[in-house]
């Protein structure tokens, strides 16, 4: 456990960090121009907890996500030409344009989706988890989901559920204190929303610092080994922080400045680069830095230049096979 | 369980401190160290009455109340059985739909409901006779609802006993928030125990698997709301027994929740008598929901519909028989020379009686007009239901003469 973290891994870190990261500016961008319509959540300073879970997976796993879910999806390697496109309604997008923002999915990355309904996809990471087990598939579901989803009658019944059975899911709560306006210690009645409950269910809850990459990794290879092994979930707590509002509407002046500042202080995406600056050769994290950016500004020329999808389609892929 | 532990809360980052450079240390978190959660040999319930009908004592719970008191417990199980008896035969007879027994379940339910004051309220589930007994709710009504005749015949306010819920777990959210109604009517924590008033939501082993209660949980917990949550713990849901629904003793799924959980002897009724008062006292003065398990079990089947030969052992209960929640209470009464053979006669004529007003009462009942379902939907009649009333008393009116 805490394995020496390698300078290549710090540099995919960087580099994932960093395309995130810039991905997400662009969204945002993209929404103010006007070129989107509806809303965005930002994953921004969340981005270690996605890095960090993937890191500890393997490529045909599963995760899910939430509407503030393009760090997941990035993460686990989907196409940020077809991340743009989709948020921008192309048909080139993931979901060929029809989903949008809060719903990024990519099966060939092991992303089953990006849910809006608070809590609904605990419910469906069991459901993967269980298929896995009856087909001794040997992956794990991770799912990500916020503090304030805790207080969701879902989460219980999942939790639960994947308890008794005893299935390959990791339940990784990103903490990042508020659901909305509301603060989290509001609303739970215990100190680690999650983490805490995990007593009730008889399986290991963990609280760790979510804004650290190699701590994420190193929780949810021990959950991932323990959920392999058949022994059954793990709740896994990053404590960190959204940067910004909770959608593209929110200017979050509900939040002490003090709070915000403490917080950026410990950008996670300024902790890697600083790791890496003490490992690597002088200008390794500028040239990673500077590949992100020509990579998503290519992505979003790409993206950009697809077409909307064609009217005639709009029925299609509802189901799996059409009615 | 050695899989089965539990974060210490200390290696959390706070707010405060400074960016780890070291990262968690997992081993303290996954690793021996951590207590584990106990599994659930290691819990014996709350015991005031052993099966053999002695008394025993325990650290944190007692029964002072003098004997007198004990015999009116034993009435009131004997009775509580007789109606589930006459009413599992009435169903038999075609007299009624369908009946939930409560065969095994007398204690938790006269333990409970007589810890209660008259300003407590209760939200039960569909299982709940012997606590509508304890509120003083004619059981002639319960058989109205079973019959069909009426959507549950009670006014809850009259004896602050809730309607029967068949949704699984959904009282639970309704009994918190009664409860903190309550709060906000100022008859918590005011001091006055004339006047503080808590609310006791009744609910089984399998609706602890349902999303709604533990939301109900997180409220009640969050807000401090004066709920008595009481499991009774009967060891199946349906056909499905408690080891599919948790990994853990269910009393300490409270534990994830902040408050409270306790588990009871569930076919003990001073026990059950002791434990919820100790609730209830918590909770009217303000300090929050308990989770009372009361740990027993369902002697009959689900319903009147099932057969749980079907699934279950019949040596379990055979071994539970051993544990029966009245024969120990008659025991106890016996042994100690507290009543003579005319008490026991007595109430055996009271059960005579009681069997007699149920089978007369149930076939007296009047069947309902089909429009009445209309009736009591809202309190105030909607345009649209009224619309429907009218267009459904012409569909009736057109059958008029014809055969
Ligand atoms: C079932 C449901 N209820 C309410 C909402 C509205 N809603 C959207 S996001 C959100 C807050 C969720 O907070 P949290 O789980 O902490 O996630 P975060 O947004 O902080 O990532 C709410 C209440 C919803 N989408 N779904
Ligand atoms: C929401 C909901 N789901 C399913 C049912 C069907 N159902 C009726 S009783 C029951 C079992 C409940 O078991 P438990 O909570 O242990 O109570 P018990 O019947 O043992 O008193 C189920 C699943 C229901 N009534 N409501
Ligand atoms: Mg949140
Ligand atoms: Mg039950």
């Amino acid at each position: 456990m805490n394995a020496a973290v390698s300078t290549d891994e710090l540099t995919d870190w960087l580099r994932m960090m960093t395309l995130i990261r810039g991905f997400e500016e662009r969204v945002k961008n993209l929404f103010s121009q006007g070129l989107v319509r509806g809303t965005t959540h930002l994953a921004t300073g969340q981005e270690a907890v996605a890095v960090g879970a993937s890191a500890a997976l393997q490529p045909d796993d599963w995760v899910l996500g939430t509407y503030r879910g393009h760090h997941h999806a990035l993460a686990r390697g989907m196409s940020p030409a077809s991340a743009f496109a989709e948020i921008l309604g192309r048909s080139t997008g993931v979901c060929r344009g029809k989903g949008g923002s809060m719903h990024l999915t990519d099966v060939s990355h092991g992303v089953m989706g990006s849910y809006a309904i608070v809590g609904a996809h605990l419910p469906i990471a069991v459901g993967c988890a269980w298929s896995s087990k009856i087909q001794d598939l040997g992956r794990v579901a991770v799912c990500f989901f916020g503090d304030g989803t805790t207080t969701i009658g879902a989460f219980h019944e999942a939790v639960n559920l994947a308890a008794v059975w005893k299935l390959p899911a990791i339940f990784v709560c990103e903490n990042n204190r508020y659901s909305e306006y509301t603060p989290i210690d509001q609303v739970s009645p215990v100190a680690h929303a999650a983490a805490d409950r995990a007593a009730g269910y008889g399986i290991p809850g963990v609280v760790i610092d979510g804004n650290d990459v190699a701590a994420i990794r190193d929780a949810v290879d021990v959950a991932a080994d323990r959920a392999r092994r058949g022994a059954g979930p793990t709740i896994v707590e990053a404590e960190t922080y959204r940067h910004g509002g909770h959608s593209r509407a929110d200017p979050a002046t509900y939040r002490p400045e003090q709070e915000v500042e403490h917080w950026l202080q410990r950008d996670p995406v300024a902790a890697v680069r600083r790791q890496l600056e003490a490992t690597a050769e002088p200008g390794r994290a500028e040239q990673v830095e500077t590949e992100a950016s020509d990579q998503l500004d290519r992505a979003l020329e790409e993206a950009l230049a697809a077409p909307e999808p064609d009217l005639s389609t709009l029925t299609d892929d509802v189901y799996a096979r059409a009615l | 369980m050695t899989d089965s532990v539990h974060a210490e809360s200390g290696t959390a980052p706070g707010a405060a401190e400074a960016p780890s450079t070291e990262g968690t240390d997992l081993g303290v978190v996954f690793g021996p160290g951590s207590p584990a959660v106990s599994d659930e040999s290691g819990t014996a319930p709350v015991q005031l009455l052993t099966p053999e009908g002695e008394r025993r004592e325990h650290p944190d719970y007692s029964f002072d109340l003098d004997d007198e008191v004990i015999k009116g417990f034993y009435r009131d199980l004997v009775l509580t059985r007789r109606i589930d008896a006459e009413a599992t035969a009435l169903q038999r007879h075609g007299e009624l739909g369908i009946w939930a027994q409560l065969l095994g379940q007398e204690a938790a339910q006269i333990g409970s409901g007589r810890a209660m004051g008259p300003q407590d309220f209760v939200f039960p589930t569909y299982r709940e006779h012997g606590v509508a007994w304890c509120r003083g709710v004619d059981p002639l009504h319960l058989l109205g609802l079973f019959r069909g005749v009426d959507q549950g015949g009670w006014d809850p306010n009259e004896n602050n006993f809730a309607l029967y819920t068949i949704v699984i777990g959904a009282q639970t959210l309704h009994a918190t928030g009664y409860a903190m109604g309550m709060q906000r009517d100022g008859v918590v924590g005011s001091g006055d125990p004339d006047k503080d008033a808590a609310v006791v939501a009744y609910f089984g082993d399998g609706a602890t698997s349902q999303g709604d209660v533990n939301e109900a949980f997180i409220w009640a917990s969050v807000f401090n709301a004066p709920v008595v949550f009481f499991c009774q713990n009967n060891q199946w849901a349906i056909s499905e027994p408690i080891e599919r629904q948790s990994r853990i003793p269910l009393y300490q799924r409270a534990h994830g929740f902040g408050f409270p959980g306790v588990r009871v002897d569930g076919n003990d009724v001073l026990a059950c008598y002791a434990v919820t008062q100790a609730a209830l006292r918590r909770a009217r003065e303000g300090s929050g929901p308990t989770f009372v398990e009361a740990y027993t079990y369902r002697m009959g089947a689900h319903t009147t519909t099932d057969d749980p030969t079907r699934y279950r052992l019949s040596e379990d209960l055979e071994h539970w028989k051993l544990k029966d929640p009245i024969a120990r209470v008659k025991a106890y009464l016996v042994r100690g020379g507290l009543a003579d053979d005319a008490f026991f006669a007595g109430i055996e004529q009271e059960a005579e009686a009681m069997g007699e007003h149920l089978r007369e009462g149930c076939r007296a009942l009047p069947d309902p007009s089909p429009l009445s379902i209309f009736d009591q939907v809202f309190v105030e009649q909607t345009p649209e239901l009224a619309a429907q009333k009218e267009q459904f008393a012409a569909y009736l009116a057109s059958f008029e003469g014809a055969h």
